[in-house]
């Protein structure tokens, strides 16, 4: 390597020192774009560094040439400027007179290596001058000169002028003079900048959002982009050519058209936007065409694709569009973002390169001539494509590597060359037609979108009854369900089925009609879900979570004239109903000790109390049986059933406001029966999904219809012990948990899993990390990632996890037999990598809705790819990967999930804007909690509703897991540019509500870990676990996280105590008689008396809304904590809870509080007090009536616990205990002793309530009336008239009774007492 | 984000095949195979009230058969 001479040379200006500047200028709006890019980041490669390279060919005069490149400075003012920030932040360009050009002569050097080295020398904008010259001797006579400057200085259009200029001076000619770039500056500072603003917002109004094909760049450093190239063969640019000149449509414009429609594959929208380079030179310059400077700028073009134009339409009207911006190129886009109100509107750029660099040799003269020429020169777009125009059009696109790597910007380029094609060969093809993807890229969409054809796992049958029939035949004696205490062959539950169908065949159920379905989980839902298909009906399971109001709709909807239950079904309907609460005859019981712990969720450490009740007709558990063995007979019913035929109608949540029950058809459940994936593992697959979830397709069909079993897992929550204990002792092979339960389990013991043959799990974002701990502890187990909608019959793709890596595993390929379409806007298959719309289709396809037939016709749509076929457009928003499997990407609407449940947040929308203090309603989804935002109905409306009162309006109709856990009052709802509503707007709510700090370590321990359980900033002493959104899931982690900091604390001291407060003061047992839920506060205390379940822990659900100055007690029955003791009577438990009451409170005023058996003794109490003299401030009566009528037998919590254990036969403890824990509320961790001691309190409590003659008390009484679930017969507040002195006020709030105190009722509750208190 | 199914400024077609199942459908899209139009081009809205007038029978037509109406 050497240098031969490194000289500055000084141009020949040199004038009188008597400044250094000879200008001070602005800059123009781009040169002020590009200065914030280059000071940006000061240490990275600076992007915006240009280059020309002349290949010079002859004798070469080295210091001329050097002596020209001065001249150029001398002659062009504006490449000596140097550019700085004023104090104020505006910066300017300085005009040095005199500066010194670097340039340097090499030779023996690689001279790519050399123009690199220019290349990646950062310019110091500071410094003048911001350009260089390399010239290097590459062999004799030849020559390559380095041209490398920085884009603030020069366009590319300019450089070719100022090459041709550079070669003329050395021939010694003096070319005239081009006019100075100054003369620009002052044009741009006369334009109507405002009339500009104008046409730019016209030109963007309505855009919905930029286009960004990187949106992760942003504060990222550039980085060195790479180049691909393609060229258009002569024919074909002849033709596209001739194609545009036809239509009177310019080259420009067919770039900016076919790059617009790759974009709109790139992003999934229909409407997008990208930098069009436009020259900047305006034509009323004089000599502007000669000017040397930076002139180009990079404006929006919009875009908006129409599936129903043609390509020349949409040509032609992008030409037009952009003809009416023509006089507007001199506005910045910063402006033009600034004026949008937007940040970056897109991130990929056009530029049409009509400004060709004569590439052709030259003569230079004396003897040089120029061999080639090439310019080098980038953009810090991800990527931004060049076309040179010319007889083979010229494509580059330059790319960010990290983003899109060569093979993919190839593939772009590709498509971008079929687009060109397209338009040469037929521009009147409708864009819908437009084919843009390559033969390969067709060929893997098809062959991975088909799922196996099922081959030899194609069913024999095609009904349910059927192939349940071959089962029963070929394996009589096989196991078919085992559940707590219960085992059934396919024989004896063939035999149950058909006694079941019979009932219902008389009952008038025939081919198609629906039959309702309310039962517990147990052996009983398999036995009568089979019975249904065998009568030729169709059943809808019905969730035990929905209020009385939606179970009734339910029906009404279904217009099921039968409904199969297991108890009182405490809600309006007209069908008849068929109690299936019975022993099983058939069966045959296992063996008790077995049975006992396999449906104790308990831990195995807690002993049976000794009294625990034999299982047996006799338990006291167990309710009277109503068996009538041979009056129905066993024999099969016969009854025809078409695979047409519905099995099943299941629920989901409708955007409009009403749910929509998919009506599946029993062709459909074989389908998902038959995949071959179930071949091996599946054969006793866990069902413990409830069953109005379409999960229990697969947890009763697939074992059902395949010979396997059906283990029915005992109520309850699922835990990680439980799932290793339940494949322990029932040999489970298989089970599927939702993405929730799995990603605990995978967190708490991921090797609980390890004996199974597969996991199937899914539903929503699965955790790569929770993927990755089960793959590790259970290297021998499958795990199964699958994905569907309940309208493609629960599954419709699958993925085998193998590797979990960083990202979230694909959700897979079809399911066997169906076919997976991704489309875009234009219903046209999308390559590998582009986002769009999953559509399904094949087997598995539902029926459609049940009774909505512009609905099914809105989403079973016809299918582009079969014969007459329909397709279930899902809404989901998915992308191939490159080897062909799908990925999740989102929703393209607003649908959500919450703990697997599919919500329309319309629907809650719509329930919020029934109320009358409700204008408008929005409902959003942050950090996994449902949140409603309403603005008010103004004054108008004469009323304004609270939080509480909203929620407990939406509990009145909408499931639980569908009730907004915060309510956000807002004066407007945020719109987007279209006016719709901007949810990404709404602001958080601050769902931390209460705000009193932790006091003490332990409390701040805590307030910490409930805050990282509920993903909250900050919670609150005082604040609720299960208020704050806490669920039976997050009471798990919660104790595991306690645990592993050293913290012992069990999930019933969770339920128990629900708040900061209460659990750090800990050493509760939860079993007190006098229980505080908050011992501290100024107020005079509450004291709530237990209903018959004897506990009172659901009081706490008035903590937060009374206000951290009120105390609360509850009294808990004795018998909680004494299991032997039997209170005698009303009065002695009054008597009882008296004693403890004054040791904290020696003195009145009293406030007493009772809901059902806690109303009587609560007055029971209060009559004592007044008659010792006491006052008495406050008697609150829930729901509580008094006499033999009302006893709480059949109004109080219990008879639903009760109505679950009769028909299993076995009255164990277990069940009710998992039974309490499935309904996931604050009983849920009630245990077998607390358990028993509820249930001895609730049957002594009916037989001394119905003893109690309450005296009179003398006072006044608050009343609180359950309104629904009642009858005309029902008792009233009136009720209480003879023993109350004073006045009974009345007040009805909309729950029923056995959820008075859940939360929305016991907000309301609530206010009613802090306002009679203040 | 405008889909296919969901845009109220084109027009649409109510399609059906042959086991009068109907479709909604965008008027711009070609008429797959097995299905013909049975109204439109029309409004979203006409369209979805003509399905709901006249889709009164959810089953498909062979299973009406098969069930022997």
């Amino acid at each position: 390597m050497t240098i031969d001479s490194v000289t500055p040379v000084t141009p020949a200006v040199q004038t009188a020192p008597a400044s250094q500047l000879e200008d001070i200028l602005p800059l123009s709006p781009l040169q002020q774009g590009l200065y914030f890019h280059a000071t940006f980041d000061e240490a990275a490669p600076d992007v915006y560094t240009a280059q020309l390279v002349l290949d010079l060919e002859g004798p070469l005069d080295a210091d001329r040439l050097a002596g020209a490149a001065a001249r150029l400075l001398t002659r062009h003012p504006n490449l000596r400027a140097s550019f700085r920030q004023r104090a104020n932040g505006e910066p300017v360009q300085l005009v040095h007179r005199r500066v010194e050009v670097p340039w340097r002569e090499i030779s023996g050097r690689d001279p790519d290596e050399v123009a690199a080295e220019e290349r990646a020398r950062r310019f110091d904008l500071a410094c003048p001058p911001l350009l260089r010259f390399a010239l290097v001797r590459t062999a004799p006579g030849r020559h390559r000169l380095i041209f490398t400057n920085h884009h603030i200085l020069l366009d590319g259009w300019s450089t070719p002028l100022l090459a041709a200029e550079f070669l003329a001076l050395y021939t010694g000619a003096e070319p005239p003079p081009a006019p100075p770039y100054k003369d620009y500056l002052a044009w741009l500072t006369g334009q109507d900048r405002g009339a500009a603003g104008e046409a730019w917002a016209r030109a963007l109004s309505g855009l919905d959002g930029p286009t960004l094909v990187a949106p992760d760049l942003a504060g990222r450093p550039p980085a060195d982009p790479g180049r691909v190239r393609a060229h258009l063969s002569e024919d074909l640019t002849g033709r596209l050519d001739a194609a545009l000149r036809g239509r009177s449509l310019t080259l420009n414009t067919a770039i900016q058209g076919a790059w617009a429609m790759l974009l709109a594959l790139l992003s999934g929208r229909d409407d997008v936007v990208f930098g069009g380079t436009v020259s900047g030179r305006p034509p009323e310059l004089p000599g502007v065409e000669r000017m040397v400077g930076l002139f180009i700028n990079t404006l929006p073009v919009r875009v908006r694709l129409r599936p129903e134009e043609s390509l020349a339409g949409l040509l032609t009207r992008l030409q037009a569009e952009q003809a009416e911006l023509l006089s507007h190129h001199h506005l910045g886009l910063a402006e033009i973002q600034r004026l949008h109100g937007s940040g970056p509107l897109f991130d990929t750029m056009t530029v049409l390169e009509n400004y060709p660099l004569d590439t052709a040799a030259a003569e230079v003269g004396d003897g040089l001539r120029l061999a080639g020429a090439a310019g080098s020169d980038a953009t810090h777009y991800p990527l931004a494509l060049a076309v040179v125009p010319g007889r083979r059009l010229s494509l580059r696109l330059d790319h960010r590597q990290d983003v899109f790597p060569r093979a993919e910007a190839l593939r772009l380029l590709n498509r971008l060359t079929r687009v060109l094609k397209a338009v040469a060969a037929d521009p009147d093809l409708p864009l819908a037609r437009l084919d843009l993807l390559s033969g390969e890229e067709r060929a893997l969409v098809t062959a991975q979108g088909s799922g196996e054809a099922g081959g030899t796992t194609t069913p024999a049958h095609a009904d349910i009854v059927s192939a349940f029939a071959d089962r029963v035949e070929r394996d009589p004696d096989g196991e078919a369900v085992r559940a707590a205490g219960v085992s059934l062959t396919y024989a004896e539950l063939n035999g149950r089925a058909n006694r079941l169908a019979h009932r219902l065949t008389d009952l008038g159920v025939r081919a198609g009609t629906p039959v309702a379905v309310l039962l517990e989980r147990s052996a009983e839902v398999v036995v009568a879900t089979l019975a249904v298909a065998k009568a030729g009906g169709a059943y809808v399971p019905i969730h035990h979570g929905y209020p009385p109001d939606r179970m009734s709709w339910v029906l009404a909807d279904t217009g099921a004239p039968v409904l199969i239950t297991d108890r009182e079904p405490g809600f309006a309907h007209g069908a008849a109903v068929v109690r299936v609460d019975e022993p099983y005859p058939g069966g045959r019981a296992i063996p008790a000790p077995a049975s006992a712990s396999a449906s104790a969720p308990a831990p195995a450490s807690v002993p049976a109390p000794a009294s625990a009740p034999a299982p047996g007709p006799d338990s006291p558990l167990a309710l009277a049986l109503n068996d009538e063995p041979g009056f129905v007979p066993q024999y099969d019913p016969h009854v025809r059933v078409h695979p047409d035929q519905l099995a099943y109608v299941i629920y989901t949540s409708g955007s409009t406001g009403i749910p929509k029950g998919v009506a599946v058809r029993h062709r459909d459940v074989l389908a998902l029966a038959a995949d071959h994936r179930w071949d091996e593992g599946h054969r006793r697959v866990l069902m413990h999904s409830p069953h109005a979830f379409d999960a229990s397709t697969y947890e009763i069909w697939v074992p059902l219809l395949t010979g396997g079993t059906v283990v029915v897992a005992p109520p309850g929550e699922l835990d990680p012990d439980a799932i290793a204990r339940l494949a322990a002792e029932h040999g489970l092979t298989a089970l599927f948990l939702t993405t929730a339960l799995f990603n605990v389990v995978a967190e708490e013991s991921p090797g609980a899993f390890a004996s199974l043959r597969e996991v199937l799990t899914g539903g929503e974002a699965a955790s790569p990390e929770a993927m990755r701990r089960v793959r590790e502890a259970c290297p021998d187990t499958l795990l199964g990632h699958v994905y569907g909608p309940t309208e493609a019959t629960t599954y419709a793709t699958y993925h085998a996890v193998r590797e979990a890596g960083g990202t979230a595993p694909p959700i897979g390929r079809a399911m066997d037999g169906m076919r997976a379409h991704v489309l875009d806007r234009f219903l046209r298959p999308v390559p590998p990598g582009a986002p769009g719309e999953l559509y399904l289709s094949g087997a598995g396809l539902a029926r459609g809705y049940l009774g909505r037939p512009g609905l099914t016709a809105e989403r079973f749509t016809a299918c582009p790819y079969g014969e007459g076929e329909r397709m279930y457009r899902t809404g989901d928003l998915v992308r191939w990967t490159p080897d062909g499997e799908l990925e999740y990407l989102g929703r393209t609407d607003v649908q959500v999930k919450i703990r697997g449940f599919r919500i329309e947040p319309g629907e809650i929308e719509a329930v919020l804007s029934r109320h009358p203090a409700v204008a408008q309603a929005s409902v959003a989804v942050h950090d996994n909690r449902l949140v409603a935002y309403v603005v008010p109905a103004g004054p108008a409306a004469g009323r304004t509703a609270s939080a509480e009162e909203l929620r407990a309006f939406a509990g009145g109709t909408l499931p639980e897991y569908m009730v907004p856990q915060a309510v956000v009052t807002l004066g407007a709802l945020p719109l987007t540019p279209n006016g719709k509503v901007n949810r990404a707007a709404l602001p958080k709510p601050d769902i931390s509500a209460s705000g009193r700090p932790p006091r003490t370590p332990g409390e701040e321990r805590l307030c910490r870990l409930f805050a990282e359980v509920l993903g909250l900033e900050r919670v609150g002493v005082d604040d609720g676990f299960f208020d704050l959104g806490g669920d039976s899931i997050a009471v798990i982690q919660l104790v595991s996280r306690a645990r592993r900091e050293g913290l012992t604390i069990s999930p019933r001291e969770v339920f128990a105590c629900q708040t900061v407060e209460a659990l750090a003061r800990g050493g509760s047992s939860g079993r007190e008689i006098l229980l505080p839920l908050r011992a501290t506060g100024d107020g005079a205390p509450l004291f709530c008396v237990h209903p018959g379940a004897g506990l009172g822990w659901p009081y706490s659900g008035l903590l937060r809304h009374l206000g951290p100055d009120r105390p609360v007690y509850a009294f808990q029955a004795r018998v909680l904590s004494e299991p032997d003791y039997t209170a005698p009577s009303i009065e002695a438990m009054a008597r009882d809870y008296l004693t403890h009451l004054r040791r904290v409170r020696p003195r009145g005023p009293y406030l007493l509080a009772g809901w059902s058996m806690g109303g009587l003794i609560a007055h029971a109490m209060a009559v004592e007090l007044r008659e010792e003299g006491e006052e008495v401030g406050l008697l609150a009566l829930l729901d509580a009536y008094p006499g033999r009528d009302a006893a709480p037998d059949e109004r109080d919590v219990l008879p639903e616990l009760l109505s679950a254990i009769g028909y299993e036969g076995t009255g164990e403890i277990g069940d009710v205990v998992a039974f309490v824990r499935e309904r996931g509320d604050r009983y849920a961790a009630l245990d077998e002793q607390t358990l028993l001691a509820v249930y001895r309190n609730y049957r002594n409590g009916v037989k001394i309530s119905q003893e109690y003659r309450p005296r009179r008390f003398d006072g006044d009484v608050l009343f609180v009336t359950a309104a629904h679930g009642r009858e005309a017969d029902s008792p009233t507040a009136a009720d209480w008239k003879p023993y109350v002195t004073g006045t009974i006020e009345d007040h009805t709030i909309a729950c029923d009774h056995a959820s008075m105190l859940n939360p929305g009722p016991v907000a309301e509750i609530a206010a009613l007492l802090r306002k009679e208190l203040q | 984000m405008t889909n296919p199914f969901e845009n109220p400024d084109v027009s649409y077609l109510a399609l059906i095949n042959d086991e009068g199942q109907y479709s909604l459908w965008p008027a711009w899209a070609e008429i797959p195979a097995g299905w013909t139009v049975a109204f439109g081009e029309d409004s979203r809205q006409a369209c979805l009230e003509y399905i709901e007038t006249n889709w009164t029978d959810m089953r498909p037509n062979s299973l009406i058969r098969a069930m022997g109406e």
